[in-house]
């Protein structure tokens, strides 16, 4: 079962992609087509460039429920602010206040002690309340036609632009998890805290970073949509939270803390995009994509439990994993 | 408080002050406030009878989460279980009756409870990122079901039950007092109350002493349903309908502020069902006192976020000024 579970952990997410895939390319002639595969793909890096933050969150022993808040928080302070500042101006603003309320979750949860849970929770609602009241509860039209090209244009006119900026996010994610002392930090808090203390790591930093760092990936989706849309939404993307969650956990970072995966993460988010697609193809509700999705998570957790339990046998029997 | 006692330092004596009279001293100072800044509305027996009427809403579904974060567990889908039984009750009141429609409502409620129970303990997985897919999963039934369209509730029986009084006082504050009544009973005078606070202290000393911890987790989830069935009847009857988006929105977000302000420690294995009723009261009064001041939906919202960031707080620094360490 440790086999099937080792072996699952590396593989499991590209198995179920070819699966997904292979049933897709008979069901629907679209689907052998690069743009639409392409398509399927932009769709899943909203989903995968948060999944990256939540899985830093993830893997330090947390979680981060105020991301799709966030992202609306971004879309209006850059629909706000665009008459004024312009683009850069107005993104690099709306990024650094939106990293400002990571840092404000990691503060709540390290220093003030409260369990992530109520504080990005509660984070959640008041951030959504504040967009609303910054936009006084209206949705903001861009009329700087050109801001479209950030998120909704096409490199050599056939790659949209969020594959990019989804590929450049996980090479650096990639690289600060797996290649800086911060990365093997962030694990080291996650999977044994008091440990982590002990041996002399400022574990309320890094914690605190790594909130930042959620914040800041929320944000970049934030900027991306707003931009392919041309309007600032307060209430952007309502249920978010829950998919890129489902993400993280299903491309194999393990809710007991310490250990991320990061491929794994980027791979899950193009699954759950093709999850949608399926969906679409059938024609049915919007709700059944939120019930899916739910479903997801519940098989995500499932494995996920079965890999503790198995780990703990092993860690009783003496077992090296 | 029977816990004052000889030989406390002036820190704990705050402590316990701040856990015993804070609650209370908050209410009233909530309602003085209101009371003199909008007297004509706010300070009237109308008003303050409906106000704990409506209590009833959050004051009945925090029952099963106090029991539940007493466990050291959370349940984040009882707003969508909320709409999903409402909604599947209402359906069924239009064709056969509003006592069906009661019936069915709190056994769905119930059997979501069940179900709920059941993955949390099967999967080993903490219970809010389970219920956090049911959050979703049961939203997404309560739309499928109705296609989105609201259920009606015109029965008359059903009606009465939400909107209907005995001696002046309105039928929800004896049902609300009946719940708290069978509640209080259950946690200090059965064994049941002692098992959920071992779990809470200490899970696996509690299994080592012979509890079945999955049984009590797979009952207290149970019971969460039951009283959120309670509170699914009670408020489609006050709403006239049920409906699958709006019913129980942010439900799950009040209940617990209501459990965490009522002193339950987010770490389980302490809390107080009075503590429960009391905070459901302030999150009421502090909500129709904004609504009636005229403070925009927006700045609601936002208070209300920072009400259950406060409470966590307080909570923290009674316990720090107690010198326990949650």
């Amino acid at each position: 079962m440790i086999k099937f579970l080792k072996l699952y952990e590396k593989i499991g997410i590209f198995i179920l992609i070819v699966a997904a895939s292979v049933f897709l390319a008979i069901v629907s002639p679209n689907f052998r087509n690069l743009n639409t595969i392409l398509s399927i793909i932009m769709q899943g890096s909203y989903g995968a460039i948060i999944a990256f933050g939540m899985t830093f969150a993830i893997t330090s022993g947390g979680f981060d429920l105020s991301v799709e808040a966030i992202m609306g928080f971004t879309s209006v302070i850059i629909a706000m602010l665009i008459p004024s500042l312009g683009f850069a101006g107005s993104i690099i603003i709306a990024i650094l206040a939106s990293c400002f309320v990571g840092f404000l979750n990691g503060v709540l949860i390290t220093k003030v002690g409260i369990s992530p849970l109520i504080t990005t929770l509660s984070m959640q609602v008041i951030l959504r309340g504040a967009s609303l009241i910054i936009t006084n509860g209206r949705q903001v039209v861009i009329s700087q036609k050109s801001f479209m090209s950030i998120g909704a244009s096409k490199v050599f006119n056939l790659i949209p632009t969020p594959i990019i900026y989804m590929v450049v996010l996980f090479a650096i994610f990639y690289l600060i998890l797996n290649q800086t002392s911060f990365g093997r930090h962030v694990a080291a808090s996650g999977s044994n805290e008091q440990a982590a203390k002990m041996s002399g790591l400022n574990v309320n930093l890094i914690k605190t970073v790594v909130y930042i760092l959620v914040a800041f990936s929320a944000s970049i989706v934030g900027v991306i949509r707003t931009s392919q849309t041309l309007i600032g939404i307060p209430t952007m993307a309502p249920g978010f939270t829950l998919n890129v969650l489902t993400i993280a956990i299903l491309g194999g970072t393990s809710l007991a803390g310490g250990k991320g995966n990061l491929t794994g993460t980027l791979f899950a988010g193009i699954f759950i995009s093709m999850i949608y697609y399926g969906l679409n193809l059938l024609n049915v509700q919007i709700f059944y994509q939120m019930l899916a999705v739910g479903i997801t998570l519940l098989f995500a957790l499932f494995i996920d439990g079965l890999r503790m339990k198995y780990l703990e046998t092993a860690k009783v029997k003496g077992i090296r994993v | 408080m029977d816990d004052i006692k000889v030989g406390l330092t002036p820190k704990q004596r705050a402590g316990n002050l701040l856990g015993s009279f804070g609650l209370i001293a908050i209410l009233l100072i909530i309602f003085g406030f209101f009371s003199l800044l909008i007297p004509k509305l706010y300070f009237t027996w109308p008003n303050l009878r409906d106000m704990i009427r409506f209590s009833s809403y959050v004051g009945i579904g925090a029952i099963g989460m106090t029991f539940c974060i007493m466990t050291g567990n959370f349940d984040i889908s009882v707003g969508s279980m909320l709409a999903l039984a409402g909604v599947l009750g209402a359906s069924v009141a239009l064709k056969a009756g509003g006592i069906f429609g009661v019936i069915i409502t709190m056994a769905a409620a119930t059997l979501l409870g069940v179900i709920n129970g059941l993955f949390v303990t099967k999967l080993k997985i903490p219970a809010f990122i389970t219920t956090l897919g049911m959050y979703f999963i049961f939203r997404a039934l309560a739309y499928i079901y109705t296609n989105n369209n609201p259920q009606y509730i015109q029965d008359r029986f059903w009606i009465f039950l939400g909107n209907g009084s005995f001696l002046g006082i309105p039928l929800p504050i004896y049902i609300m007092a009946l719940c708290y009544v069978i509640a209080y009973l259950m946690l200090r005078k059965a064994p049941f109350g002692r098992y959920i606070l071992a779990i809470g202290t200490n899970s696996r000393a509690a299994a080592l002493s012979g509890i079945n911890v999955d049984n009590i987790k797979i009952l207290v989830f149970t019971l969460i349903g039951v009283f959120v069935g309670v509170s699914a009847v009670l408020n489609g009857s006050m709403l006239g309908a049920a409906n699958p988006g709006m019913m129980g929105d942010g439900y799950e977000f009040q209940v617990i502020t209501a459990v965490v302000l009522g002193g339950t420690a987010l770490t389980g294995g302490s809390g107080s069902l009075g503590g429960t009723l009391i905070a459901a009261m302030v999150i009421v009064f502090l909500k129709t006192g904004m609504s009636n001041a005229q403070v925009n939906s927006y700045w609601q919202q936002v208070a209300t976020g920072l009400v259950l960031i406060v409470a966590v707080s307080l909570n923290k620094l009674k316990f720090w000024l107690i010198g326990q360490t949650q």
